[in-house]
């Protein structure tokens, strides 16, 4: 198949007179399909490096915008600006089903840092009445968990979490509040009652 | 034993052997190591507690052990004992010196010797098969010119005018490796051994990555190629198929392959332009080398029944059907998009491991199946054992590459899996698709295992071979006529005649390399756009940089990348894309090349500090299943404040703009620093005197990450 048998089909080929520690060499043409391989290699080369290089093709920056573009036109609008999504969380609230899906994404997520039951560890304790970002009510506590606070590192996360997802870890935690659990870490930050 | 012209002076000569006994042994010692770490480092990932704990052992400074071991130890060694025994044979010369063979071997030797204690230490330059540190570079450097003064002038004294197609490969191999070294290897000591290469960020990447694809290239393909047609044709005792295709396809592969290293780096910071002559050379790459591989097979035309009867010829055939199947793969990985998906994952793995158990392996095992009986005059001690070892190592080679194949597709997959309603990553947590593969971890492990295996029956059928041996050997003498003085063969065709001139073949080789690393690699080296003028970027500081040095020490690269490309996945999962900026002053860059963890590239800020701390202590604590070892010592050592006003001179010197104050004042800026970080832990932390311990140090280096390009948009 990969031979064009050169050897039975055709009796000129030369086995050379040279010969080296007995190893001979046979002068067979080289395969069709092979010289033709190596040509549409160099010639599409040419042909792209040429598209490229010539500025008719994207550069990699702006493939790139345009597939963030695209993807970018997907997101449904962000959750901590609407209105109703924060309307949506209130209504939520306390929905033992709810509260149990946000409890799945909190210890996906957010155990790491502020504990099993909330009490705090490298993030603040969520369980206590005292907030260093926001003033208690519900608007501080989707800002703070979809935007983050950088200097604090918390990261944000309305880009991760689905809608419903959000909905729930924020019902969770505002679940978890007074909760009193061991190892609680000391209050951080300004006192305020919670304001539904 | 001469070929005709019976009234020339015949000489009567004997071939050094022992040599070649040497290097073989070397390869089975070596190689039984080589393999033996890589599977270690290949449980390590299936099962981080096998770590334990220790510095020394973690897999960060392991898996360079292994790459090195089984590049430049067993291949290495592999190399030279079939260059030196076929090159002897094939010029009718003895090797040009004694001696300088001997350096040879036990220069090597030795140069694996510090390579296996150095790299353990943590004493790298972090350069993927250069993170030897400056001294034993230079050890290379010399050590390689003894081999090539031994080989040049055993061609020089040859009494065969023409050199045969392995030639050709071996002096391929000899003047780019020694090119490939040096330019890579250009540094600034900072101590014994620790040294900051002249080159930063963009630059170093090329750089490196010329080097390091063409050492693949240069040490783990022509060496072999040359080595395929020597022991090949002798093996079936066939004439070779194609004298022109060996012309044609050894300049076109020396030519081409030189172009191809940036095709390590589609979708980085590179220059689109670098990136596309990498890409497309890649694939004008694929026609000549397979060559090589069609010249071999078809070799074997008419003589496939010895194929099923003869060991040496088994593993030469496999060898080959691998090299084929990496050298279509190696193309079709260079194309953007295909790129896109492969890159940083485990499909790498399996492409490389294919090329090097494969190819490498299997050629390098044919090899000796056929050099043993002929240097011990004896037949091998058990035909049935070559073939036990031939399925063993097959089947786990198939092992080894299905699961990394299965296991780089399927993680590239989910990272890349963007919700088309949301927009949103699939799997945003990276560990996610790390928990998919660990079982595939362990199914490659019992891959290598068994390939392993294979090579211990091989070790113990050549120890008995080797006592079959009649006791005393007496060299054989060989006659053959004195090469004639005049070069003119005025009806010859002219490679024919390129064929009798040894200095112009090799330089016209040295010209064919050059072309392409001069082009690809220059502008960018002269480029203003990398230099640290108007970027407004403050350098490290220089806690950040002992910081940086102790990620470099730790291997942190082997694992993370730090270069966020042009893909969206990326810019969703890790932040904007990187740009040249945001590497300008590291020396050595830290690209990486392998993710097995999430890339580190715009970590800086993302955690507060006292995470990093308990990750580095224990990174189970804060990222549930994740698999990287921890970093106890980085609690209890004490960062070296007094050795930095050195590296900031050092780094002055390459151009970094730091002031004679920053230098003058940096252990105690460094200090002062640390003090500030350990005070914001002193809460959460038991230790003592926290600010000096190493720890703090790797912070600050962590917390600057991604902080470049911010500070260069500032300024715009």
């Amino acid at each position: 198949m990969i031979t064009n048998n050169v050897e039975s089909k055709n009796k000129k080929v030369q086995l050379l007179d040279h010969e080296y520690d007995g190893i001979r060499e046979l002068d067979n043409m080289l395969p069709r399909w092979w010289v033709w391989l190596f040509y549409a290699t160099i010639v599409f080369s040419i042909w792209y490096a040429a598209y490229y290089m010539a500025g008719y093709g994207l550069t990699t920056q702006e493939e790139l915008s345009v597939s963030l573009e695209r993807i970018e036109s997907l997101k449904p609008p962000p959750l901590a600006s609407g209105e109703d999504s924060v309307s949506a969380i209130v209504a939520a609230l306390g929905n033992n089903k709810n509260i149990h899906e946000g409890r799945e994404v909190y210890e996906g997520k957010c155990v790491a840092c502020h504990g099993k039951s909330g009490e705090g560890g490298i993030g603040p304790n969520l369980t206590d009445d005292y907030w260093i970002s926001g003033q208690g009510r519900i608007q501080d506590l989707v800002e703070v968990i979809a935007n983050g606070v950088a200097e604090k590192g918390m990261p944000p996360w309305a880009d991760v979490l689905s809608r419903e997802e959000f909905r729930d870890v924020v019902v969770f935690v505002r679940s978890l509040h007074a909760s009193s659990p061991a190892n609680s870490k000391a209050p951080q930050g300004e006192k305020y009652e919670f304001k539904d | 034993m001469s070929n005709s012209a019976p009234s020339k002076t015949v000489e009567t000569f004997m071939y050094d052997d022992d040599i070649v006994k040497k290097f073989t042994i070397a390869t089975l010692v070596w190689g039984g190591i080589a393999f033996l770490v890589g599977i270690i480092a290949a449980l390590q990932l299936a099962s981080w507690q096998l770590n334990f704990g220790t510095s020394w052992f973690t897999f960060g400074r392991l898996r360079p052990l292994h790459t090195n071991a089984a590049i430049f130890a067993f291949g290495g060694n592999a190399i030279f004992a079939g260059i030196y025994y076929s090159t002897q044979r094939l010029c009718k010369a003895r090797l040009f010196n004694d001696t300088l063979s001997k350096i040879h071997f036990w220069g090597w030797q030795l140069i694996i010797v510090a390579a296996a204690v150095t790299l353990p230490l943590g004493l790298t330059q972090s350069k993927e098969y250069a993170e030897l540190e400056w001294p034993i570079d230079i050890a290379i450097t010399v050590i390689w010119v003894v081999f090539a003064v031994n080989f040049f002038g055993t061609l020089y004294r040859r009494r065969e005018r023409h050199m045969y197609v392995a030639i050709w490969f071996y002096i391929a191999t000899i003047i780019t490796v020694a090119v490939l070294h040096i330019v890579n290897s250009i540094e600034i000591p900072v101590a014994w051994f620790q040294s900051y290469p002249v080159y930063a960020g963009v630059q170093d990447a090329l750089v490196q990555w010329w080097y390091g694809h063409n050492a693949v290239a240069f040490f783990l393909t022509t060496p072999f190629l040359g080595l395929m047609y020597y022991f090949l044709p002798k093996a079936v005792n066939r004439p070779v198929y194609s004298y022109r295709l060996s012309i044609v396809h050894f300049w076109s592969l020396v030519f081409i392959y030189i172009w191809a290293g940036p095709h390590h780096l589609l979708y980085t910071a590179l220059p689109d332009w670098a990136q596309t002559l990498g890409m497309v050379f890649s694939i004008m790459l694929w026609a000549p080398s397979w060559g090589g591989m069609i010249n071999g097979l078809l070799t074997l035309r008419g003589s496939w029944d010895k194929v099923r009867t003869d060991p040496v010829l088994k593993f030469m055939v496999v060898a080959l059907t691998f090299y084929g199947m990496a050298t279509f793969e190696g193309p079709l990985l260079s194309i953007k998009s295909v790129s896109a998906v492969g890159h940083y994952t485990d499909w790498i793995i399996a492409h490389v491991h294919g090329g090097t158990l494969g190819w490498n392996g299997f050629l390098t095992f044919g090899m000796i199946y056929y050099l043993i009986p002929k240097l011990y005059r004896t037949e091998l001690h058990s035909v049935r054992l070559a073939n036990v070892h031939f399925w063993i190592g097959t089947v786990g080679m198939l092992m080894y590459l299905l699961a990394m194949y299965t296991s780089g597709f399927t993680q590239s997959m989910m990272l890349r899996a963007i919700d088309p309603i949301s927009g949103k990553l699939v799997y945003p947590d990276f560990v996610e698709t790390v928990v998919r593969i660990i079982p595939l971890y362990w199914v490659r492990a019992i891959g290598g295992v068994l390939y392993l295996i294979g090579f211990l029956v091989m070790c113990w059928n050549i120890f008995k071979t080797c006592r079959l041996a009649p006791k005393h050997l007496e060299a054989e003498v060989y006659r053959a006529s004195k090469m004639t003085e005049e070069s003119n063969e005025p009806k010859t065709a002219w490679h024919r005649r390129l064929e009798g001139l040894m200095p112009t073949f090799s330089v016209l080789v040295l010209v064919s390399i050059l072309i392409g690393s001069v082009i690809e690699i220059l502008p960018t080296l002269v480029a203003h756009t990398y230099t640290p003028a108007n970027s407004g970027v403050v350098p490290y500081t220089a806690l950040e940089l002992a910081g940086r040095d102790l990620y470099v020490r730790e291997g942190c690269y082997n694992c993370h990348s730090q270069m966020i490309r042009t893909l969206p996945e990326d810019v969703l999962r890790y932040g904007k894309a990187s740009l040249p900026e945001d590497s300008m002053y590291d020396r050595p860059f830290q690209w990486g090349s392998k993710r097995t963890g999430p890339d580190l590239a715009r970590i800086g800020g993302k955690y507060p500090d006292l995470w990093h701390y308990r990750h580095m202590l224990d990174p189970r604590s804060v990222v549930q299943n994740s698999i990287m070892p921890a970093y106890d010592w980085l609690f209890d050592k004490k960062t070296n404040f007094a050795i930095l006003e050195r590296k900031l001179e050092v780094m002055q010197s390459l151009g970094v703009p730091y002031t004679d104050e920053d230098v003058r004042n940096a252990a105690h800026a460094a200090r002062a620093e640390a003090e500030i970080i350990a005070a914001g832990l002193t809460g959460d932390s038991p230790i003592k005197g926290l600010a000096d311990r190493e720890i703090i140090a790797l912070i600050a280096y962590i917390q600057r990450l991604g902080k470049n390009s911010e500070k260069s948009e500032g300024k715009k």
